[in-house]
This record gives C-alpha cells, structure tokens and sequence, in this order.
C-alpha cells in the first residue's frame, strides 16, 4: 500500500526502526493525525468495543500491573502519551456521552489520534440489512447525523466506519483475534476474527495491520505490555516491538509453553499425572502446551502468580487460532503425547534413576560423607553409601572433576570440627528433654 | 444517552450503552423530566452468541470450559454449575477437599466481585464530582456532616467518602482495583486464571493445593477481614447520609423484595451431586437457596425453586419452542415441569427490528412462579437472613431479619456486624447490603481455608480432590444450581449417547434484566426505573437516579444473554 503524508501538510517523520516491517523509508509517525506534528504525543483516545464478548478481556486487563491500565490512564509512565480510554464498563457518563467522540471519529474530527480495541468476535450481521436486526449492538441512533432512527447501531457498523482513521487496531483476547467460541462448530452468527472481518489487505493509518494480543481471557499484561511499547515507539522512544506472522506480539507468544512449565521436569522424567490434581505433568489427562504459543506460566496470570499449569490446569490452547475445536475434547490426552510422552517415560525413567543418585550424594554434607553418619533428628540415616553407590560416585567425580580440581579429595583431607556433637561432648542426654512447657501441653 | 423531544415536558431517553454495568445493556426510557418522574422504560440487552447451541453437539467434556466463557464476570461460577451438571449426569461426586476448594474459589470471586461493583461501577454515582453537579446542596450538607464510621474507614466526613468514590483518582476506587487484584492472586494459585479458570473439572477440580497456596491465599483472606469492615462502614455512611438528607432517595430503584437464589458454597460432607437428595443438600450451603416474594420467605426447597422457573420470549428475539412435546415433563424427583422450563427450552434466535411494544432484547424473561425476581449478592443476604437454616455458624448468625456477622480482628478489632432487612428496598439499600456480602464471602472463604487446612492435616480419602468418571452410554440429564458471585446461575444439560443433546444456561442478570413477559409485566430493572423519581436539583436531564437505580442490579449482560 502507498501511503500519502500529503494530507498532514507531508510533515510525516519517519522512524528508523520501522523499516524491518513496512520498508526502510516507510513514513511512519504522528503528524496529521490530530497530534502535533513537531512533538511528541500527548494524548490518545482509545476506543474499546465490545463485540461478541464475554467482558473477560476487560476484567482480565483491569488485573495487570505492568503497566496498570490506571497507569496508562492517568498518564503515570514517564513518555507515555495519556490515554483517554472509552470503555462501556468504565466509562463516566452514559448513552451518547460514551459514544459521540467515536461519531467524531467516525467522521474524521475527533481532533486526535484514536486506536480501537476490540474485544470479542464479529458477527455476520452484516449478511442482513439493518431492518432485519443484530446479533452485537451498541449506541442507537444511526450514523447519519440526519437520522432519525432509533434502532440501536451494530457493532459491526463502528468496526468498520472507523477502521480507516484508526492509528492502530487490536484485538485483544481470543474472541476477537481468531473468532474463539463464538465462531466454533455449530455457530449460528456467522462470528469470525476481526482480521476475518478486515481482511488481508488492512492496513491502521498509520500503515499497521491489525495486532492481537490473543488468550481466553488473556493476560491482563500481555495486552497492557503490548499497548505501551506500541505507544513508546510512536513516541520515537522504542524501537517497533517485534510481531509475528500473525500479528502477535511475539515476546510474549513465540515460545510453547510447555518450555516454561514448571512441571516441564516431570514431562523430561517420564512421570506423568494419572488423574486431576496429581502433582505431575498433565500431558495424559489432556494438557496440549507442548504445542501451544501462550506465556502464561512464565509470567503468570495476576501480579506474576497462578497460571494454568502452576495451579494444576491442563492447557486447552486457549491462546490458539484453531481454540477450542483442535483441542477439544478437553480432558483427553491429546494424540500425539501417546508417542512424545511413551518415549519419555522410557528414557526419562532411566535419566531420573541417575538423577536420583546424584541427588543422594548432593544431600550430604562432606563432613558426613568422611564420618559415615548423618546426624539428622528427622529421619535414621544412616549416610554409609553402598558398594554400588561409591563404584558409581567414583566414575562420577571422576568424569565431573576432570580438567579441574578434585574437591572431593581435597575433602576427605578436611579435619573434622572439634566441636561437633557439641551436646553430647557437654554431657547433656538431649533425649530426656527439658519440662518447659509442663502440663499445659498434653500430648495426642 | 440522547433526548428527543416528543411531548411537552416528556422525552425519549436512551441510554445506549448504559455505562459501568458489564456488557451490552441499553435502556430506552420515557422521562417527565419536570415532573421527575419516569413514566416508562425498558430494558435492551444487546447481545447474542448462542453459547447453548454452540454447545449442543459436543463432548460432555467440553461443557465446563466453553460454558465459561459465556460470561467473563462470573466464569467460575458458570464453570462450577456446568461441573455440578455434570456430576448429576455422570453420576460422581467430589471428595470433600475438591468441594472445600471450589467453595475457595467461588469466595474469592466475590472478593473480587464486590468491590469491583461497589467501587468502580456504583461508587462513581455517588462520588463529589457527580454530587456536585447534580445535588449541590448535598455536596454543601456531605461538607458539615461527619462521617459516623470514621473510625473503622477514615475519613472524616462525608464529604471525603464522596470525594474517595471519585473515578480513578478516588483513593476508594483506586483501593478497590488494588484489592480486587489481590483477591485474584489468591484465586489463580487454585483456578489457574481469572475469570476463566482452569482447574474446574467434572467430579473436583485438578489443582495442586499445598502449604504454600493455602499461606499465601490465608495471607490474602485476612486483609479482607479488615477492608470488609471498611467497605461496610463506607457504605452505612454513604446510604444512610442520603437518606436522611431527602428519604425520597429510597424510591430510587424500588422494588418489591422478591428475589431468587440457589445458594453456594457447599457442605463437603453434604453434596452428593443427585437431584433427588438435593432438598438437604443445598440447605446445608453457606448461603441458603430459596425464594422470597414481597419481603415473606416462599421456599428454602431448591428442587421447588427449580420447579417454578418458566422463560418466556414473547418480548425477545427468539421464538417459541413450546409446540414441540417437553423433553422432560418432570424433574428426576418426579416434581412436574412447565414447558418453559429452562430444560425444555430450545434456543431459537430470531433477530428483527427493535420495538418496545413487540421485541427489543436478546435477553429472555425468566420468572419464578410467574413473578419477576431479583438476584445478587444482595438476595444472597436476604435468603440466608431469612431462612434461618445456615449449618455453619462460627462467624455468621441468621436472626429471621438479618445476618450478624463476627469479622476477627486484624489490624482493625473484632467487628459484630449486623445487615437487616430494610424496610423500603431500592438502589441504596442494594448496595448497602452488597457491602455487606463482601464481609459474608470473606467469612465463608475463612471458614473454608481452615476446613481445608483440617483436611489437609488429616489426609486420606477427604483430602483428595477428584473422583474418576465414566460418561454414561444412553440418556442422562445434568442440572448443576448454584449461587454464583452474581446469584443465581443454573446449568441444563441433557446426554445422549455421550454427547450433549441440549444444554441450557440461566445466569442472575437474566432475571433481573429481563424485558416485559407474556402477561405485560416488566422485569425487575424495568420497574424499578420506571419507579425511579429523578432527585436532582441541578442537572434533572443527567437523569442520575435512572442509572443509580440501574447499577444497584449489578447487571453483567453477556451472563444475562449468553
Ligand atoms: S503440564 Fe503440559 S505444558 Fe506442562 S510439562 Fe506437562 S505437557 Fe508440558
Ligand atoms: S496455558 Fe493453555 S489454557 Fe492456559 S492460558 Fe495458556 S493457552 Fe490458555
């Protein structure tokens, strides 16, 4: 596409760091969008619709911190443009205090820059005339400053009426990135993504095609992440942040999950859940991460904690474009895991014997290993390694301090501490115990 | 919203979005701006997926996830009814310390919940910059008047409360975002993720419950010990300060004391996951299920509760189903069922021009005994209140007219808090008493954390959290009634062959939300508007009191239409 600055007086900066997507002298700026062409940007309106939603996205992105959308609100990151977010669920004033600034975007005067949010899927409402209906409405009264309907406007009238003017276009969550439920089999709306809806060649004023920030419900953060370093790179501050072949933002979704997991080890090992709320993997009683883009159990879910597989969740792949009719039914070991996961469980079991030894060596103290005890009062052990165990442990230091120093050696040239066993050296019999808590304390 | 001027004083409102209430609601509205009053008004939920029909056809598996995300405000408690369906379908039950984590989970939600309500979608209503400009006089009156629970919150005077309530820049909205994102801290430890969680499953849960979660989630619970008892004076103070400057504010959003609720939180050793038993057990939950009509207790019997639901589409875009023979003429008690009843309704959509008088909402008209009724976290209070039949009483006492409440002592001291059941019922007085319901959800998740750490210390079956299953081969009916954050939420699912032949959905906003029924009678928001006077002295077209009493429902509408 072609892009004309001559409108904005062709006072359009261009940003270094841009040419990776839309070409090296791609004019990619400000100017003529309403902010000042010579400085940096101090406002911009977002506009957040609500389409064939469940309001998740909303709530999900009120629980980020990094930033906080109050953050973003009241302009708290130094650089950042202060945002003046138009959210029904937010929003102070009612009815057409919501949405006359989005008819002034609708006809090209709001005086600023304005990006659109959508969450939730587009329905097919379009398929059939204004007369015979919706399935997602908001704000009555036609477009047409003449009109006189009092018919509630679709949703999908504003999505496209203020597509062209919008600075940029996201979709957060994945109702609206890739259709998500509302679109699955046995629909009867038509739903399909917002990149469905605009199609291949849409391309935000500012020469952006539309950015998707996916999960069902997604990571507050991901979304409030992904709208700041958009925002600092508009500010010239940041480079452009790096999106994928999809338009995600590709920090956040170019890894599988399954890479992050903290139950990841078990998977290496072998072991694996028999049922729900067994502490390993979950590959076999339907976990799909292995195959699936999401940060969740990196990042967490609120604030850095929970996440699906933290808690004991399955992954469903709620973050994917083909969710939920790839991944379901839920609840059922996914295909594939019969040969990843049968291959593990047969190498895995042999690692984790070793790792097992290696375990009971590293859970002594040098000094044990030179008395031949383990002076623990939690459990009688003994600490003498069998004859099995010292063969092994001998190739072992051998292979792990060659090239290097042997400390093993060294240790077993240590002097025991004089002072060890310091209680029975003093002639205290610590099993009789003192009386300190007396009567007050009766045992079970 | 925008006016047109159709008679001399009257005019065509439309508040389309109705703002700060979740999802797509609008309200069409006839106002006497100088006579202040509302002569007519109805109700436009906006919205339609067709969760029900995208989940005919499926693996009954598939039930809990999907179902879900029909509503991102109390998915966990859409999740937690599809479970119970699918419990009584196949026939399992979970083993105490499943339940005592679901009832965890379900706490928590509330503490987020309300005051996420209270302070970000009510609050604003009452705070100093709307104040000032729509009732001057009370913001000069909220200027000499000190606030009686300074004490317990802080502030001074009332005019500070008003002040603090402020959008965004309020310390008690801001307070409210932070709280409620602790809350969900402690919620996703066990659900994976908030509002979708991802540990629910069909006979428990999956998560992984240990020391460490139940530290960190006690940690959590204890500082709502004392921002409940905060929440609760701000709101005494809020209400009753308005109410005594002009008792015409108790109009506002009246309505008659009928409310609706399954009750939540489940006895662990009383669940059994059968219809049949099910009179016992749902009595035996934290909040009591049951109806009240016009302020006089009708039922605490969920199978009757159950029973009278009907939903009528006569003012929705749907058509009937009715001519077709009913799937189930009665219940698996052998109590009969209307053919409205939800589990015998088809979801039909019939999209079409928006009329007041024919169809305007994609909302149906659910009504118990044919009367609308209300839901909430309010008709949670007043159930339980009521009823007089909660089991479990070390920090709650219902007294026929109200709860007391024992909050423990935390920085704040030991509060005995009291909600009784007022007199007039209206938009104040709702959100009085959803404060009031954070301190309750706070109790009821102490009182399961320190069940789950018993069961913990214990070990053994009980401690587990799952039971195994076997989808059933021929046909088999699920019905999971649960309270939900938000009230009454109800799941109908029927299996054949080992797919879902129907499945229906019954959220709280559904029955509060919904428009006129076959007889002309408005749904519950719908009266309460149209019973609205409009109290501003200053800015009457604002129309505040309308949204006031709008809000005060706590509407979530993707819940209500699905
Ligand atoms: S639980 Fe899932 S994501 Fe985690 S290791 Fe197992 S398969 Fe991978
Ligand atoms: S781990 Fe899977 S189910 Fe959980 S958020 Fe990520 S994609 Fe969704």
């Amino acid at each position: 596409m072609t892009y004309d600055p001559s409108p904005f007086g062709g006072k359009l900066r261009t940003v270094p760091y841009a040419g990776a997507v839309f070409g090296a002298d791609y004019p990619v700026g400000l100017g003529g969008l309403g902010g000042s062409p010579d400085g940096p940007l101090n406002e911009v309106h977002v506009f957040w619709i609500a389409g064939m939603s469940c309001d998740g996205c909303s709530i999900a992105a009120t629980g980020a911190t990094n930033p906080s959308v109050e953050d973003l609100l009241l302009g708290r990151v130094p650089n950042l443009p202060k945002v003046i977010l138009h959210h029904p669920v937010l929003n102070p004033g009612a009815g057409t205090e919501l949405t006359r600034p989005m008819k002034k975007a609708v006809e090209g005067n709001l005086g600023a820059p304005y990006v659109v949010v959508l969450e939730g899927s587009v329905p097919d409402d379009q398929a059939f005339p204004t007369e015979l209906g919706y399935f997602s409405a908001m704000g009555a009264g036609g477009f047409d400053p003449d009109s006189e309907t009092d018919q509630p406007n679709r949703v999908t009238d504003w999505l496209w009426k203020l597509a062209p003017g919008a600075a940029a276009y996201v979709a957060i969550g994945t109702c609206a990135t890739w259709g998500g439920i509302p679109a699955a089999a046995g629909n009867i709306t038509g739903s399909m993504s917002l990149t469905d809806f605009l199609g291949k060649d849409y391309r935000s004023a500012l020469g952006v095609p539309v950015v998707n920030v996916p999960g069902c419900s997604p990571v507050g953060d991901n979304f409030t992440e992904t709208v700041a370093a958009v925002l600092l790179f508009l500010q010239n501050l940041a480079p452009l942040p790096k999106f994928d072949e999809l338009g995600r933002p590709a920090w956040l979704f170019e890894e599988t999950v399954h890479r992050h997991c903290p139950k990841a080890g078990y998977y290496e090992e072998g072991v694996f859940a028999e049922q729900e709320g067994d502490n390993e993997c979950l590959v076999e009683i339907g976990c799909w991460g292995p195959v699936v883009q999401c940060n969740i159990v990196e990042r967490g879910a609120i604030n850095g904690m929970g996440g699906c597989m933290v808690a004991g969740g399955a992954c469903i792949g709620c973050t994917m474009p083909g969710f939920p009719d790839k991944y379901s039914p839920f609840y059922k070991a996914p295909p594939g895991s019969f040969i990843s996961g049968g291959l593990t469980k047969i190498n895995g079991g042999a690692i984790r014997r070793l790792r097992r030894m290696s375990m009971k060596s590293g859970n002594r103290e040098a000094l044990w290993d030179s008395v031949g005890e383990v002076p623990s009062g939690w459990a009688d052990d003994k600490g003498k390694p069998s004859a099995f165990d010292k063969t092994n442990a001998f190739f072992y230091k051998k292979l792990q301090y060659r090239g290097s120093v042997h400390q093993g050696k060294r240790n077993k040239k240590q002097p025991l501490p004089a002072s060890r066993d310091i209680l029975r050296q003093k002639g205290i019999d610590h099993n009789q115990g003192t009386d300190v808590l007396g009567d007050r304390v009766r045992t079970r | 919203m925008s006016a047109t001027r159709a008679a001399d004083d009257v005019r065509e409102m439309d508040f389309d979005p109705v703002t700060r209430v979740a999802g797509a609601l609008s309200f069409q509205a006839s106002v006497d701006v100088g006579g202040g009053r509302v002569l007519d008004a109805s109700a436009l939920a906006t919205l339609f997926r067709g969760y029900e029909v995208i989940l005919e056809g499926r693996d009954p598996r598939d039930a809990i996830f999907v179902s879900s995300r029909a509503c991102g405000v109390s998915g966990g408690g859409h999740a937690t009814a599809s479970a119970l369906a699918c419990e009584m379908a196949f026939g399992i039950q979970p083993p105490p310390m499943g339940i005592v984590a679901r009832n965890l989970m379900a706490a928590l939600e509330c503490l987020y919940d309300h005051p996420t309500s209270l302070f970000t979608r009510i609050g604003p209503d009452y705070s100093e910059p709307v104040v000032r400009e729509t009732n001057p006089e009370l913001w000069e009156r909220a200027l000499q008047t000190a606030a009686p629970g300074r004490g317990t919150h802080g502030f001074e005077l009332i005019a500070d409360i008003m002040t603090a309530l402020t959008r965004f820049s309020g310390k008690l909205y801001t307070e409210a975002l932070h709280r409620g994102r602790r809350a969900r801290e402690a919620y996703v430890l066990i659900g994976g993720k908030y509002p979708h969680p991802q540990t629910l499953a069909p006979g428990g849960i999956s998560s992984t419950i240990d020391t460490q979660d139940m530290n960190v989630m006690l940690m959590r619970v204890t500082e709502f010990f004392d921002y409940s008892k905060k929440v609760v004076a701000v709101w005494d103070d809020v209400v009753d300060f308005f109410l005594e400057a002009e008792p015409r504010f108790r109009e506002v959003g009246a309505g008659p004391a009928s409310f609706i609720d399954l009750g939540q939180w489940d006895d662990p050793y009383a669940y059994d996951g059968t219809f049949e038993t099910a009179t016992a057990w749902a009595q035996r939950r934290w909040s009591t299920p049951g109806a009240i009509v016009d302020g006089r207790l009708r039922t605490t019997d969920v199978q009757q509760v159950n029973m009278g639901v009907e939903e009528f589409v006569d003012h929705s875009f749907y058509e009937s189903w009715t001519s077709q023979a009913p799937r189930l003429r009665s219940d698996p008690a052998g109590n009969p069922l209307s053919a409205y009843h939800p589990s015998n309704k088809e979801t039909i959509p019939q999209p079409g021009q928006t009329d007041p008088a024919r169809k305007y909402s994609w909302c149906t008209a659910p009504r118990w005994d044919r009367q609308p009724m209300e839901t909430g976290a309010p008709a949670r209070l007043w159930m339980t209140a009521l009823a007089r039949k909660l089991p479990h009483r070390s920090f709650m006492e219902p007294t026929g007219s109200g709860l007391r409440l024992a909050v423990p002592q935390a920085w704040l001291p030991t509060a005995e808090l009291e909600w009784r059941a007022p007199r007039h019922w209206g938009a104040l007085e709702r959100n009085r008493a959803h404060a009031y319901a954070l301190a309750q959800a706070t109790l009821v998740a102490y009182e399961n954390l320190v069940l789950g750490l018993d069961l913990m210390r214990r070990g053994g079956p009980d401690a587990g959290v799952f039971t195994h299953y076997k989808i059933p081969k021929g046909v088999s009916h699920g019905t999971g009634l649960w309270g939900g954050t938000r009230g009454y939420t109800s799941h109908h699912m029927t299996l054949e062959s080992q797919v879902i032949e129907s499945y229906q959905i019954l959220g709280p906003s559904t029955f509060t939300m919904s428009p006129r029924d076959g007889q002309g009678n408005p749904g519950p928001c719908e009266a309460a508007v149209v019973a609205t006077p409009l109290l501003s002295t200053a800015n009457p077209e604002r129309c505040i009191d309308v949204l006031r009493a709008i809000r005060s429902f706590n509407p979530s509408m993707s819940c209500a239409t699905h």
